[in-house]
């Protein structure tokens, strides 16, 4: 039994990282436990270019990377990734686009292979077009099934207004119906491109052997003399207020959200405290005092995703129609009393303990393990951003807690979602 | 895999308690406890009970107040959760090496000692009848529900896992404290230990924390279940609107969010005795679903267009199984995709698959596995399922079992379960639409 304790895949080490001649940056992160090879190839973009007019086109490109290429058919290709039974999947985010792979180790060469075909050499065939366009409007429909789903959505909206964060990473049924081959050829002449490429690999790879082959498959890929675009974005200059969005449903959806801290702002690090101490786990503030205390909810969580751009915070719960009004102020009063008064020390530290756990239980998979890092390599955070990040963590006090809860979190804006007599009830209630 | 990963023992601790031990080259550590004590056993008009007496467990004993565990282990960086399905019951923690003398303790201390106390009953049922109005919202597992109750009839499998508000409202403290001391004994527990620890560490703990627990009959205080046979479909609930068209039994569902209809078919299959059959089924469903070469995704999604995604499961329970078909289309193909799938199925039925669709089929399945064994967490799910669910060997045994499936076997096992004229169907749609269309 010794032995197998003795070889750690050492979690604590970071992945090394080597930048090509063509300014692919590679990030390995040998790990020899399993036979298993996890990559993840993150192209800057995202739907963070995306204007209310191409809503999706990100989503849209990348379902239909894997259906057609110079050299390969649709099947070619599902015929290459499943009779391995490896897995290749690709999927749009605000700022980059990404295709995952997982193989066993000696089928990796060959999958690595395919992905360089299909990120270089897409040829977005029109009848794969009108079948992804018509997967996608039922995805978009069947959003609309979710009450969650509605009140972040209208959320989100009220939040952002005209800068393109407000846009669904699916598009609208407007803006779907209408993208076409022009728009998805010009999206990849501008994007896809070796100088704005991050591979991030780990399993049972080491780095000698990981650059040969990613040579072998992207060596030749010259940048375009231009200069890869610059994306600049209106500032968000919505003012709080409300939506509401009636639906028949069991439960009413309550949500609160602010414009949050962007990862380079000094209230990055109290926010990411905030987000957990209100909304992480069965020890948190919200489960605690509404769900356990109260019995007013059975999901009842908080957000803060990590952007380059003003970050949604949102506070959210469901609960049964005649709890609402309670529900809400309840809701509300957490969050609110995080900007009067101070936490204890006590609390401060038992967050920070939490957060910090919880980083070790999120980089355990080599999938876990190739998205973080190649996801703080594509967002310019640096490979030490664990480090770095905890170093701040170390710093926050209580009053920065609470000057970060009163610069960001004093009025919401407020999406509700539920039968209209519920509505009607909410309206009367002041979020002062 | 041909050297695959070594099976541990399971050791029984003086007071009937297992305990399986998983060494793995990780800091993290994993606690499973697994009870037998899931949706099946509980007596008639005790819907839910499993469940709920799942969320209680976490409201503390004479010595842990309510919330005090959830703070020890998520103030050192630890998460915990539990589950419950009809076969069994789990209550896990992911932690770091070094918290787990504290955190075995103070679990041990939940699952034995709970003591459910009156004002705390009362306010978690508030929640659990919460999550049941949650789900109320969620379309597919209506729908899902549904579909099993017309399948399983009154066997236990018909029931949904959370329970009614009336099953619910109809319990008390002292009822739940009665079904616990029934089913939480230590003789009926896993507990399984997976990560970086040691042997013989792993044993020390189990027995400080387990080992004083007092073994004792198992007979149910609630009274024992009688294990009933899973039946063909039989008359479901409202809102269903069922009709039996000799071998179809054919339900249709109207909810008011839905926005795209589904069709849901489903066939009973084998138990948990006859893994090696329902590992033959999975195969079975790959073939159908597995990926976008398989034979309806293929046809009915990439070439006919007639749906926006199919999708196929073999769920494997203990008393017996279902394999189920979803496809998520418009109305005006309802008839016709349901038609095709039935083609298919006598495809199956009358001639072998070929050898490379087999082998794509095996080679996926089997990469799914290795894929599956990365983590602490994932070794102690797959150990405690089989020992409490099936039996321990089987944890490992999967990927020969997939392996010893031929085309023939196969086409054997498509004409015994998967029959085109024998089925239950499910259509789910939005609810303005005239349900007679569906049903004439």
């Amino acid at each position: 039994m010794t032995e197998t304790l003795a070889s750690p895949a050492s979690t604590d080490q970071l992945p090394q990282r080597r930048v090509l001649a063509n300014g692919i940056v590679v990030l390995v992160k040998p790990n020899p436990t399993a036979d298993i090879i996890a990559a993840r190839l993150f192209m800057r973009g995202g739907s963070g270019w995306e204007t209310a007019d191409d809503a999706g086109l990100t989503n849209l490109l990348a379902a239909l990377l894997t259906r057609g290429t110079e050299n390969f058919s649709s099947l070619d290709i599902a015929e290459q990734v499943e009779s391995v039974g490896a897995g290749l999947g690709t999927d749009a985010a605000t700022d980059y686009m990404l295709l995952s792979l997982k193989t066993v180790s000696a089928d990796f060469a060959a999958l690595l292979k395919l992905a360089g075909e299909i990120l270089r050499s897409p040829s977005f065939p029109q009848s794969e077009l009108e079948l992804e366009r018509k997967m996608i409007l039922q995805n978009i429909r069947s959003q609309r099934e979710q009450p969650m789903a509605i009140a972040f959505e209208s959320l989100r909206q009220l939040m952002y207004g005209d800068h393109p964060y407000a846009l669904p990473g699916l598009g609208t049924e407007e803006s779907v119906a209408k993208l076409d081959q022009v728009q998805l050829r010009a999206y990849h002449q501008r994007h896809f491109r070796p100088d704005n490429l991050v591979i991030s690999i780990a399993g049972r790879i080491d780095i000698d052997d990981a650059i040969a082959h990613i040579e072998e498959v992207f060596g030749d890929w010259v940048a375009p003399p231009e200069p890869l675009a610059q994306l600049t974005l209106p500032a968000v200059s919505t003012q709080p207020s409300r939506t509401q969005q009636e639906q028949p449903t069991h439960q009413a959806i309550l949500m609160l959200g602010y414009l949050g801290a962007t990862v380079s702002e000094s209230g990055y690090a109290p926010m990411k405290v905030i987000n957990a101490y209100l909304g992480n786990g069965m020890s948190s503030r919200l489960f605690v005092e509404l769900r356990e205390k109260q019995g007013l909810a059975y999901e009842v969580s908080t957000f803060y995703p990590t952007r380059l751009e003003v970050a949604p915070f949102g506070a959210y719960m469901g609960t049964s129609p005649e709890n609402a009004a309670k529900a809400l102020k309840g809701l509300h009063h957490e969050v609110k009393r995080l900007c009067d008064a101070p936490l204890s020390d006590e609390e401060v530290e038992a967050t920070r303990k939490k957060m910090l756990g919880q980083y070790l239980l999120g980089k355990q998979t080599n999938a876990q393990i190739a998205q973080v890092y190649g996801w703080y390599e594509t967002l310019g955070l640096g490979l030490d951003f664990d480090d770095a990040f905890q170093a701040q963590l170390e710093q926050v006090s209580a009053a920065d807690i609470q000057e970060t809860a009163a610069k960001y979190l004093q009025q919401p804006f407020v999406s509700l979602v539920g039968p209209q007599n519920v509505l009607t009830e909410l309206e009367a209630i002041e979020l002062g | 895999m041909l050297n695959g990963p070594e099976l541990p023992e399971a050791i029984r601790l003086s007071n009937g308690l297992t305990v399986i031990h998983k060494a793995l080259p990780t800091p993290v550590i994993t606690v499973d406890v697994w009870l037998p004590a899931g949706a099946i056993v509980e007596p008639e008009g005790c819907d839910g009970v499993a469940h709920f007496l799942e969320h209680l467990i976490f409201k503390g004993t004479e010595r842990l107040a309510p919330g005090d565990f959830d703070q020890l282990v998520e103030a050192g960086g630890g998460l915990t959760n539990a589950g419950t399905s009809y076969d069994y019951v789990h209550y896990y923690l992911c932690a770091a090496v070094e918290q787990l003398p504290q955190l075995l303790d103070g679990l041990a201390e939940l699952l034995l000692r709970a003591s459910i106390p009156d004002h705390e009953f009362e306010r978690e049922r508030q929640v659990v009848l919460e999550e049941i109005r949650q789900y109320e919202d969620e379309p597919d597992t209506v729908a899902a529900a549904a579909l099993w109750a017309a399948v399983y009839g009154e066997h236990p499998y018909g029931r949904p896992i959370l329970g009614s508000v009336e099953s619910l409202e109809a319990q008390s403290s002292e009822s739940m404290r009665q079904f616990h001391r029934s089913y939480y004994r230590p003789e009926q527990m896993t507990l399984v230990i997976a990560g970086g620890i040691e042997r013989d560490r792993a044993l020390e703990l189990a027995e400080q924390c387990f080992g004083d627990a007092a073994s004792g009959s198992a007979t149910a205080v609630m009274g024992d279940r009688l294990v009933a046979t899973v039946t063909r479909p039989t008359q479901p609930a409202p809102p269903l609107v069922s009709t039996d068209l000799g071998g179809i039994s054919r339900h249709a569902l109207a909810l008011p969010n839905v926005e795209q209809p589904r069709l849901m078919l489903a066939w009973p299959g084998p138990g948990i005795d006859q893994a090696e059959v329902a590992v033959g089924l999975e195969v079975l469903a790959v073939i159908l679903c597995g990926g976008r070469l398989a034979r309806l995704v293929q046809d009915l999604r990439e070439q006919r267009r007639w749906v926006q995604d199919i999708d196929c499961d073999y769920n494997l329970l203990r008393e017996g199984g279902l394999f189920t078909l979803t496809a998520w289309l418009d109305e005006e193909y309802l008839e016709r995709a349901e038609d095709c799938i039935r083609q298919h199925l006598r495809d199956l039925a009358n001639s072998p698959i070929s050898s490379r669709e087999l082998e794509r089929a095996q080679c996926l399945l089997n990469n799914d596995f290795a894929f599956s064994l990365e983590t602490s967490e994932q070794w102690a799910d797959l150990l405690g399922y089989h020992h409490t669910v099936a039996t321990l060997p089987l944890a490992l045994a999967y990927p020969q079992q997939v392996l010893q499936w031929n085309a023939e076997g196969l086409q054997a096992l498509a004409q015994q379960y998967l029959s085109p004229e024998h089925y239950t169907a499910m259509v789910l749609r939005p609810e303005e639409t005239d349900l007679q269309s569906s049903v004439d």
